[in-house]
């Protein structure tokens, strides 16, 4: 077995509240989340789905080392992210790279398309500044993008255009790991398609280790190989793309897939109520309170994430049995 | 297509030759030199539900705007009839529409967040057509404004009614949104992406929710949708369209279970659904407004186009009880 590119090793990040007023001081803690263990091996492709509030986000901040974790480690390769030196640090950054989920929120406006895919590769000076503009047009075909592109603004191109600039940069510098966050939300179908099948190639040739926040199952399923289900900062459920789709274990799981609307079946609203509020978690199953089939014993007992079959994971007490 | 074929098409679908709530008979619209919609034909019978869907751009938004008297002239020419009701709405006098938006046709909006008032409370927005439209005494329009949040599963409504939009999540501003929209029975509810900015656990909470209030008062919707899954979930009918113009129309489980015209089966192979192995992006891009094809606007991307598609645009004809504006239909 090799060695894992990342170790989430029960990473926890809570946020301190502070009361309103002089008579209420006492802070309270925001959970974002509670316990993740996860580990990501090389030329890995996993999705983190989950609810917004599940904590998707937050631990991809956490994984990029853009906040550090309130309790628990994370560890690049053998490092912790929190012990990196200034070198370390930006070797990190050329290794691992993120899609922000706001293409064009992330981009500066006044830059062109040219110096924004340049300024990785300078910074990491990765190539003579010569041979810098065929560089820079080289990741702008491998994007499916024509080189007329390169003058304009961001603020000049349509929204699928930017996450194609969005997914250049990335590339830029070479990384071995992407993490993009919702990059192909909020893009018409047809759009959508041409970007998923631009990553899904791109991760594929390369070898690229891909972790990608969704909310949509279907965009999870044909990207990655393996799936994350993520409830209120605890990893619930996850295991190969396949078995999750075919067999949830999890009665969230179950209750996301059916909700994902299908061709071929009626609408069904599976959950009632909201996510609730990650400060104050109930004691027991975060999810026993949303939850088709929670008994007494779930309101008393939290669960932990166990091993049910090979690479498959499930925290609940009562999984829902194997079809 | 003209209307009378229009009627034909309806006449079969529906034997008991019913009224239709909502007639558009060759719509058009145009933006100074540009046209946004060309030849729009759809006709919507009581307690129907209609999906507008295709990529942005299509004209989903622009047809649901012009409908309720959003998009007039002077910033827009508007040709060929609407009518609802049988009232003609091309040249409705905006006090006359006024007197429709919110009480006969109800609007629920994509943003929830934008769309309601900040600086008012929840109650006394879903209050305000109780008393432009119906009159109720200020007593009355709380004790209905409560009722109304109770409808629309938002728990504790008394206590909610003071509350500020922000105090509420997403999904309970867009129940604030159908209450409002519902406030006065509308007999057609217009819902622009509805959900498109919700989980799939609420967007399916959601759906389901407005389905339920519009079959229980009766009215007909006509949802401007981008998931085509969804819309097979929701609607009756499914309205394709592709730069302006409507390219196939009809009940929804045939024309996304078996799509005749090429675009509706490009944008079918472009779903992601649970497990699909491989998606077909249709090539292109929708043309610029100003430069579109004087033939079939579809024909630079469609793969069955021949010479004639680049030349004349294709009439839209019967087909397996449906219109479809295609040269080659199978």
């Amino acid at each position: 077995m090799q060695e894992p590119i990342f170790s989430l090793l029960d990473v926890e990040r809570t946020y301190e509240l502070r009361g309103r007023g002089w008579f209420h001081r006492a802070s309270r803690q925001l959970k974002a989340l509670d316990g993740v263990r996860l580990d990501l091996q090389r030329g890995d492709t996993l999705a983190l789905v989950g609810e917004s509030g599940s904590g998707k986000s937050t631990l991809i901040r956490l994984m990029l080392g853009l906040e550090p974790a309130s309790d628990g480690r994370v560890l690049y390769g053998q490092r912790d992210l929190s012990q990196l030196d200034a070198e370390e640090r930006k070797r990190f950054a050329r290794e691992v790279a993120f899609i922000y989920q706001n293409a064009r929120g992330s981009m500066n406006p006044r830059m062109r398309i040219e110096d924004i895919l340049a300024e990785p590769i300078r910074l990491h000076g990765l190539c003579a500044e010569s041979a810098l503009p065929e560089r820079v047009a080289a990741l702008l075909d491998r994007v499916g993008l024509p080189t007329g592109l390169l003058q304009r603004f961001p603020s000049e191109l349509s929204g699928g255009q930017i996450r194609r600039v969005a997914i250049a940069r990335a590339l830029a510098a070479e990384p071995q790991v992407i993490m993009a966050d919702e990059s192909v939300a909020g893009l018409d179908v047809s759009v959508q398609a041409q970007v998923l099948n631009l990553l899904r190639d791109l991760c594929r040739e390369a070898g690229i280790t891909l972790v990608f926040i969704t909310h949509d199952l279907g965009v999870a399923s044909y990207l990655c190989e393996k799936i994350a289900v993520l409830y209120l900062g605890r990893i619930v459920e996850q295991g190969p793309t396949d078995a999750i789709l075919n067999t949830p274990r999890h009665p969230y799981t179950r209750a996301l897939l059916q909700a994902f609307p299908r061709f071929d079946m009626p609408l069904k609203a599976s959950l009632s109520g909201e996510i609730p509020s990650p400060v104050d978690l109930p004691k027991g199953c975060r999810f026993a309170g949303r939850c088709p089939q929670a008994q007494a014993a779930c309101r008393e007992t939290d669960p932990v994430l166990t091993a049910l079959e090979a690479g498959r994971q499930v925290a609940c007490l009562f999984p829902v049995a194997a079809a | 297509m003209d209307c009378a074929v229009a009627m034909n098409l309806e006449a079969a679908a529906m034997p008991e030759s019913q009224e239709p709530l909502l007639e558009v008979c060759d719509l058009s619209l145009r933006r100074g030199q540009a046209v946004v919609l060309d030849g729009v034909n759809l006709a919507l019978h009581p307690g129907e539900t209609l999906g507008l869907i295709g990529e942005s751009g299509a004209g989903k938004s622009t047809l649901a705007l012009a409908l309720i008297g959003l998009l007039r002239a002077p910033e827009v020419q508007l040709a060929g009839s609407m009518r609802f009701r049988g009232t003609e709405l091309t040249r409705l006098r905006e006090a006359d529409y006024r007197r429709l938006r919110g009480n006969k046709i109800g609007l629920i909006f994509q943003d929830a967040t934008a769309a309601l008032n900040p600086c008012f409370t929840v109650g006394e927005q879903i209050a305000e057509p109780l008393k432009r439209h119906l009159g109720l005494s200020k007593w009355d329009r709380r004790e209905r404004a409560a009722e109304l949040m109770h409808s629309v599963g938002i728990p504790e409504p008394r206590l909610r009614l003071d509350a500020y939009p922000h105090e509420l999540s997403g999904g309970m501003q867009q129940r604030v949104m159908i209450a409002i929209a519902l406030a006065c029975n509308p007999e057609l509810l217009l819902a622009d992406e509805p959900t498109s900015a919700l989980d799939v656990t609420i967007q399916a909470q959601i759906m389901e929710l407005i389905l339920d209030r519009v079959r229980a008062l009766n009215s007909s919707a006509i949802f401007v949708l981008h998931d085509l899954a969804l819309g097979a979930q929701v609607c009756d009918r499914i309205a394709v369209m592709y730069a302006g113009q409507i390219v196939e129309e009809g009940p929804s489980d045939r024309v996304l279970a078996s799509p005749l015209h090429p675009y509706t089966r490009g944008l079918k192979s472009c779903v992601v659904e649970l497990g699909s192995r491989t998606l077909v992006p249709i090539p292109g891009q929708v043309p610029p407004l100003n430069a579109m094809p004087a033939g079939c606007r579809f024909a630079p991307r469609c793969p069955k186009a021949k010479a004639i598609c680049g030349e004349q645009r294709p009439q839209a004809e019967i087909r397996d009880g449906r219109q479809v504006a295609c040269w080659f239909i199978d």
